[in-house]
């Protein structure tokens, strides 16, 4: 692997891995018929998959508008193009005028250099919406990518990173393997890197019981990104919350909604539902995690086997609704670098999260510069979806799909000195920008949105 | 020939048609939408799901946005095309004289005009069906998306309204309109239409049989977008309310006062 034909993908989980999260591999020679009763499934389920199979024009405007194309000028990456893949292989089967007409419609016989294909492709979609968003009939090609990457995961083809990752948190309850012990000792760390570089005392508990409200992190807060999870420690103390962090979900992200939005993303719905009736819980806010928000606030009440009790907010809602109130006291002048923010593609079109970020980041800095476009027009950073791969030739892709956003940042001048601040609120974003920011030279630090609200906070 | 295209077809295809888009919208009603998959930032209920949705549908708002060129075209098209509907139903219904229902319009006034719209929207049909085609066979982005039945649909259509033209514009081929009424009424009271005159034009007969292929062909291609915008708007823009934010049992103004977070004894300026 990592290229088929010419076509680059990602390292697979190897069949062992895919027991791991409980999928028997299919053998190859019956994986096109497979496939077939699986796409078979899904166009009589779900209605926003069938509608896009059946509703486009090819009116060829999503092309410019998705930074995938934009970057790699691969004709498959063109949301419909992507969309064929699969569309080429429904009309075959499933609709009169590809049976009828063939070619002439674009039908094409199932095979496995047609399954491989959508390996390739499915794993460099980032799920960002950007295409629905433009498109004049609203197709959601990130429906399609959903199928796509379903039905991979049915025929037990699933990328290691997201393989692993599923299994991980089905053990430990994150992404990264971190068991309580370590959660316990980093948060500890974290306590005393506050005191030292802030002055101020923050208690971080896990598993406190009748708390008022669960933080749900995001695992790479832990190791990647301390600041965001030290920034939200400040911020429940200096409101005076009563709130901790459960053990058994210690992951704002859920893959499930990446790879499998049946077992693997119910099973992490659940797990949460049982973390908050444990600690009798009244609220959960999440953490910074673009995806996992969607997953949290959109498909919860969809996937929960139960009534929600619940209610979840994000720490955006809540710090900008502080904010809005004149409750939290920040010092914008505290943070002089030139700032930007790119807004995560999940925040801005899927969880209605646009105007909750601006009033944090115009609160927290003082050179505060926009990028364009923005909001729900703005592009992804390249890794939406996870694609987040190390293996060299999905590197070197990795590079290409950020270049749209590289170009975002280097428009807005913060890095023209070299001491720019890029804020990106989700750890996926943070993940593909942190390497992304030095290979595009962009003079910037990446950074989250409460770790600026945390520089920024005045306490006395 | 002339019997199949206009006493047996047009039956056909009015069943088939029929048919067709019920088995098309049944097909899509049979699957379910599954999860809350609303596009942001999202409308607070169903008045502005309802502008949301008929402004995309009307007005081509999401082009307009992001693509002015593709808007012009296809918003003058549809638009065209959708006049052109209606003046066959109304032109054809009232024998042209449908705008002397206004007072001060007299019949002559009223055919002039119904001839007068019906060149201009089919000049405009033909001219926005030519530029789209253009922009498929031109633009690389486009061309890349481009199937041979996007490329067949176009071609189809301009033949189709190019007939229709030449029988508005060039005189000797001319189609009364008491011709079409007298066809119609016939073909609507199941009477056979052998020796009407609307027969006699070899353009008309052709116009027609391009007609009823398209409507045939309709519910099993891509011509149903119509259908499939409303379906996709309907699951993106449904109204959404945002969880009320506000915590629990939280008083931050206490617990500044408290001081918390700052240790003990802390008196210095500096957090």
């Amino acid at each position: 692997m990592p290229e088929y034909k010419g076509m680059v993908q990602p390292v697979r989980a190897t069949d062992a891995e895919m027991r791991k999260i409980h999928m028997e591999p299919v053998p190859d020679e019956q994986k096109p018929q497979k496939a077939l009763e699986y796409l078979d499934y899904a166009r009589k389920n779900y209605r926003s998959f069938v509608l896009a199979m059946e509703s486009c024009v090819k009116c060829g405007q999503c092309a410019e508008n998705c930074h995938t194309y934009l970057g790699t000028k691969d004709i498959h990456n063109i949301p419909t193009n992507r969309a064929e893949l699969i569309r080429k292989i429904y009309k075959r089967y499933f609709t009169l005028e590809g049976r009828w007409f063939g070619k002439l419609v674009g039908a094409e016989d199932i095979s496995l250099d047609v399954i491989e294909q959508w390996y390739s492709y499915y794993y460099q979609c980032s799920q960002c919406r950007r295409c629905a968003h433009v498109c004049p009939f609203g197709i959601d090609t990130c429906e399609v990518t959903f199928i796509g990457r379903q039905l991979l995961h049915w025929l037990g083809i699933v990328p290691k990173l997201h393989a692993n990752v599923g299994a991980a948190m089905e053990k430990v309850g994150n992404h990264t393997g971190l068991p309580k012990p370590g959660i316990v000792d980093t948060l500890e760390f974290m306590s005393e890197e506050i005191m030292d570089e802030f002055g101020v005392e923050v208690e971080f508990s896990v598993d406190k019981p009748n708390s008022d409200i669960i933080y749900i992190p995001s695992s790479a807060d832990f190791l990647l990104n301390p600041y965001t999870l030290m920034g939200a420690g400040m911020f429940f103390t200096y409101i005076g919350a009563n709130w901790t962090i459960p053990s058994t979900v210690t992951e704002a992200g859920n893959f499930g909604l990446l790879f499998d939005q049946h077992y693997t993303q119910r099973h992490n719905v659940m797990r949460l539902l049982n973390a908050a009736q444990a600690l009798n819980a009244k609220k959960i806010v999440w953490g910074e995690c673009g995806h996992g928000w969607r997953a949290a606030k959109m498909y919860v009440p969809s996937l929960a086997d139960r009534p929600v009790r619940w209610p979840i907010t994000h720490i955006h809602d809540e710090i900008a609704e502080l904010i809005r109130a004149n409750q939290l006291k920040l010092d914008p002048t505290k943070i002089t670098q030139p700032a930007t923010l790119h807004e995560p593609c999940n925040y801005v079109r899927a969880c209605g999260l646009n105007e909750n970020m601006s009033t944090i980041i115009k609160s927290c800095v003082s050179d505060f510069r926009e990028m364009s476009p923005n909001g729900a027009n703005n592009f992804c950073c390249g890794g939406g979806s996870a694609i987040l791969f190390d293996d060299p030739e999905m590197y070197q892709r990795r590079i290409l799909l950020s270049s749209k956003k590289a170009e975002q940042v280097r428009a807005t001048g913060v890095g023209a000195n070299g001491n720019g601040i890029l804020c990106a609120p989700c750890s996926i974003c943070k993940a593909q920008l942190y390497p992304m920011v030095e290979e595009h030279e962009l003079g910037v630090e990446v950074k989250g949105l409460v770790d600026l609200v945390g520089k920024a906070l005045v306490w006395k | 020939m002339r019997f199949l295209i206009a006493q047996v077809l047009p039956y056909i295809t009015v069943t088939i048609f029929t048919l067709g888009v019920l088995y098309r919208l049944g097909r899509w009603a049979g699957a379910r939408r599954v999860h809350n998959i609303n596009l942001s930032p999202w409308v607070p209920d169903s008045g502005q799901m309802t502008v949301r949705i008929g402004t995309e549908a009307f007005l081509f708002r999401s082009l307009w946005i992001f693509d002015k060129g593709l808007w012009v075209g296809a918003i003058a098209m549809h638009l065209a095309l959708l006049n052109i509907i209606g003046g066959h139903i109304v032109g054809f219904g009232f024998l042209g004289e449908q705008f002397a229902y206004i007072p001060g319009i007299t019949v002559e006034m009223s055919k002039a005009a119904s001839d007068m719209l019906g060149k201009i929207f089919g000049i405009i049909l033909f001219v926005a069906l030519a530029y789209l085609l253009l922009r498929r066979l031109t633009i690389p982005a486009v061309k890349q998306v481009n199937r041979t039945s996007d490329i067949f649909w176009l071609v189809f259509l301009l033949a189709l309204v190019g007939i229709g033209n030449l029988m508005r514009f060039v005189y000797e081929f001319h189609m009364p309109y008491e011709h079409i009424y007298a066809y119609m009424a016939h073909l609507f009271t199941f009477q056979s239409v052998m020796g009407l005159p609307a027969l006699d034009n070899y353009f008309f007969l052709a116009h027609f049989l391009l007609v009823q292929i398209m409507l045939i062909l309709l519910p099993f291609s891509k011509l149903l977008h119509l259908f499939g915008m409303f379906g996709m708007r309907w699951l993106l823009h449904q109204p959404y309310q945002d969880p009320a934010p506000g915590l629990p049992n939280v008083d931050v103004q206490a617990a500044r006062r408290a001081g918390l977070g700052v240790p003990a004894g802390d008196s210095s300026g500096g957090v």
